[in-house]
C-alpha cells in the first residue's frame, strides 16, 4: 500500500474546551469530644452548605472520627489523595485549607525546573546551522 | 439529493406527543433553565408528582380494561369484573432489577457532582446520566441500559468529528482520516476520556452499587489464574471471529480501502456484530432458504465443525448471560450514550458544544499520523497528476561526509519552487525524507477559516434560534494519488 497510517489517540488539553476540577471528593472528619475540633464542628455548620453550593462538582463526605483530631482528605481524578490536619484551627483557616484541597491536582508536590510546557516545538523555529547566513569557522 | 435533516431525527426516535396525556411529557426535562443549587428539589419534586401520577394512571389504566382483559386467580378461574381492589394489578409482577433504581439517581452524590463536573445542561435530567452509565452487559434490557443512545451517539461523534476533519483538510486521505477519527472518538481515546473525567468503574454490576458508577461486566484479564488451581485461565476457545458483511466473504479477498469505506465503520475496523460467513442460523430462524437436508441429517460432530450458530435476539434476558467487555469499550459506550442523551434532551446545539468542548479541544498533530513506503514515487506522480514540473532532488547544504555523522539538507523542486525539504544522514535519506516533507504539507492542506463553513452549522442550527451561517461549497480534492 502506497500510505499507511500510525493510529494514536489525541491528547487531552484540561482548560481549553472544558475545564474538568481535578478535586472530585473532599471528606471531612469531625470529633464531637475533642476540644480540637470545635473549629471544625464550626465549618461544618456555618460555612460547609455554602461551599457545597458553590461547588457542585465536588462529592463531600463528611464522618465523625472519635477521639481522633479533625481532618480534611482529598481525592483526586489521578488517582492521589490529600490529607490535612485542621486541628485548632479557626473555621476561616480550615476554608483555606479546604480552598488548597480544592486547587490542587493530585500531583506531587516537586519543584518545577522548567518553567513553560508545550506539545509545540517553537514559534520562530529551532535554530540550525545549515540554514541562514551559515557557520563560519 | 434531500439533505439530512438531523433535527428531525430526534423527533422520530421519541413516542408522539399527544397533549391529553399528561403523563407523556418528559416529567425530569425544564423548559426554562432552573438554577443549579434548585435542581436536586426540583428533581424531587418532580419525581414524587410524577411517582403520584404513575399510581393513578395505573387505576385508570386497570378501570378501563376491566371490560376487557382480566387475570386468573391461582386456580385458573377468571377473576369477575368489580372484584379487584384499589393498588392491585391484574398486570405482571414489576421487573427484576440488575441495575440501581432510577428512583436512587436523585440521591447519588457521585451522580450529582459529575453533572456538575462536566457542566452539562439542566435539561439532561440525572435519571438519563444513570441509564447512560449502565452497560448492556450489567443489564441487557434495551429499556434500561445505555446502547440505544449508544448508537445514535456513535453516529454523532463520528459525524461532527468526520464533517469537521474533512472541511478543515479536504486532502487527506483516506487511511489518516480513518486514523484521526479513531484518535479523536476512537474506543482508547473515549476510554481515557472516562479517567480524566472520573468516572470510576465497578468490580461487579449489582442493584446496591452507587449510581454514579459505571456498570459492566468485566472481563477475566488474559493471565487471570483459576480458582484454586495453578493453570491459567484463558478464554480463547470464546474469542469470537468477526464477520465482515461483505459478499463472498469466505474466498478471505483483501479488505482494500474502498471495500471499508464501503462496509466497515467509521474508523475502518470490522463492524462488531456480524456473523461471520460460515456462521448457521439458530433453530428456528426465519431465513428464506431452507437448510440442505443433507447437512441435517449428518452426524452431530459434522454439525460441530461446520461453523458457529448465531444467537437468536431475544436469548439475552439476565446478566448472567451477557458476554463481558473490556473498561475500555464500556468506556466508549458510555461517553456514546451521553452524547446520544445529550441531544435528545438538550437539542443538537448541546451535543455539538459538547463534542467541542471535549473532543476537538484535543491535540492531535496530524503529521505524525504518515507513514510512507514510497513517497518519491507518489510525489512523481502527484505532480504529472496536478501539471507541474517533475520533482527533482537539490542539496541544499551538508556537513561530515566523510566522517562518522554526515548532515545532508535535500530539497526537492518542481522548476523553481521548493516543495519539500528534509535531512538525513545519507543522501537517499535527505531526499526521501524531502519528498515525504512535500507530500505531508500537500495532504495537510488547510482552507482559510473564514472558507470554511461545517455543515451542521447550517443544517442543524435552523431550530436553535442563532443566526445560522451561510452555506460555502467546501473543497473537494480530485482524490488520492494512484500508483
Amino acid at each position: 500500500m502506497p500510505l499507511q497510517a500510525l493510529r494514536t489517540v489525541a491528547k487531552p488539553q484540561n482548560g481549553v474546551g472544558a475545564f474538568i476540577l481535578q478535586c472530585k471528593r473532599l471528606d471531612f472528619h469531625y470529633c464531637d469530644w475533642a476540644g480540637s475540633s470545635k473549629g471544625m464542628n464550626a465549618f461544618l455548620t456555618k460555612t460547609l452548605p455554602a461551599f457545597a453550593a458553590r461547588n457542585p462538582g465536588i462529592e463531600l463526605h463528611v464522618s465523625p472520627r472519635p477521639g481522633r483530631h479533625p481532618v480534611l482528605r482529598g481525592a483526586y481524578i489521578n488517582g492521589c489523595h490529600k490529607a490535612i490536619c485542621v486541628r485548632n484551627m479557626q473555621p476561616a483557616e480550615i476554608l483555606d485549607k479546604v480552598q488548597l484541597l480544592k486547587a490542587g491536582s493530585g500531583e506531587k508536590l516537586r519543584r518545577e525546573r522548567r518553567p513553560v510546557k508545550s506539545a509545540n516545538e517553537s514559534v520562530r523555529g529551532v535554530w540550525s546551522p545549515f540554514h541562514g547566513g551559515g557557520y563560519k569557522v | 439529493m434531500k439533505r439530512i435533516r438531523l433535527d428531525r431525527w430526534a423527533t422520530q426516535l421519541q413516542p408522539p406527543r399527544n397533549p391529553r396525556l399528561h403523563l407523556q411529557r418528559c416529567p425530569f426535562s425544564s423548559e426554562t433553565r432552573a438554577p443549579r443549587r434548585e435542581l436536586q428539589q426540583r428533581q424531587d419534586q418532580i419525581q414524587h408528582q410524577w411517582q403520584h401520577q404513575r399510581r393513578h394512571a395505573t387505576t385508570r389504566r386497570k378501570l378501563s380494561s376491566t371490560a376487557e382483559v382480566l387475570g386468573e386467580d391461582a386456580s385458573g378461574a377468571p377473576i369477575p369484573p368489580g372484584t379487584l381492589q384499589d393498588g392491585e394489578l391484574a398486570a405482571s409482577p414489576p421487573p427484576p432489577l440488575y441495575a440501581p433504581s432510577h428512583r436512587r439517581a436523585a440521591q447519588s452524590a457521585k451522580l450529582s457532582a459529575l453533572h456538575a463536573r462536566l457542566s452539562l445542561p439542566s435539561k439532561l435530567p440525572l435519571q438519563t446520566l444513570a441509564r447512560c452509565l449502565i452497560d448492556p452487559s450489567a443489564d441487557p434490557r434495551t429499556g434500561y441500559n445505555n446502547a440505544p443512545f449508544a448508537v445514535l451517539g456513535q453516529d454523532l461523534l463520528g459525524y461532527y468529528t468526520s464533517e469537521y476533519l474533512m472541511c478543515h483538510y479536504p486532502r487527506l486521505p483516506m487511511p489518516v482520516l480513518f486514523a484521526a477519527q479513531y484518535a479523536y472518538v476512537g474506543n482508547a481515546t473515549l476510554g481515557a476520556m472516562r479517567a480524566e473525567w472520573g468516572v470510576e468503574v465497578v468490580a461487579a454490576p449489582g442493584m446496591e452499587v452507587d449510581p454514579g458508577l459505571l456498570q459492566l461486566k468485566r472481563t477475566v484479564p488474559g493471565n487471570a489464574m483459576m480458582d484454586g488451581e495453578t493453570r491459567q485461565l484463558k478464554e480463547m476457545p470464546q474469542a469470537k471471529r468477526l464477520g465482515s458483511g461483505r459478499r463472498n466473504e469466505e474466498h478471505g479477498y483483501r479488505r482494500g480501502m474502498s471495500s471499508r469505506i464501503v462496509f466497515d465503520d467509521q474508523f475502518g475496523d470490522l463492524q462488531s456484530g456480524l456473523p461471520p460467513a460460515d456462521a448457521r442460523p439458530y433453530p428456528g430462524a426465519a431465513i428464506s432458504s431452507p437448510a440442505e437436508d443433507s447437512v441435517e441429517a449428518g452426524s452431530e460432530q459434522q454439525q460441530d465443525a461446520l461453523g458457529p450458530v448465531t444467537t437468536p435476539p431475544s436469548q439475552l434476558q439476565t446478566p448472567e448471560e451477557t458476554h463481558a467487555i473490556t473498561v475500555e469499550a464500556g468506556s466508549a459506550s458510555f461517553i456514546r450514550a451521553l452524547t446520544g442523551a445529550l441531544y435528545l434532551h438538550a437539542g443538537s446545539a448541546a451535543s455539538k458544544s459538547f463534542h467541542r468542548d471535549h473532543v476537538l479541544s484535543r491535540q492531535l498533530p496530524l503529521h505524525t499520523l504518515f507513514h510512507f513506503t514510497h513517497p518519491t514515487r507518489d510525489l512523481s506522480r502527484l505532480c504529472d497528476r496536478e501539471g507541474f514540473e517533475p520533482p527533482v532532488a537539490r542539496l541544499i547544504s551538508e556537513t561530515g561526509r566523510l566522517s562518522r555523522t554526515p548532515v545532508f539538507v535535500v530539497g526537492v523542486y518542481s522548476g523553481d519552487d521548493k516543495l519539500g525539504e528534509g535531512a538525513g544522514s545519507s543522501l537517499n535519506e535527505g531526499r526521501v525524507r524531502a519528498a515525504a516533507a512535500a507530500l505531508r504539507s500537500w495532504y495537510l492542506y488547510s482552507p482559510p477559516d473564514t472558507d470554511v463553513v461545517l455543515p451542521s452549522e447550517v443544517e442543524g442550527a435552523a431550530g436553535t434560534g442563532r443566526a445560522k451561517k451561510q452555506w460555502k461549497p467546501q473543497m473537494v480534492d480530485y482524490g488520492e494519488i494512484v500508483t
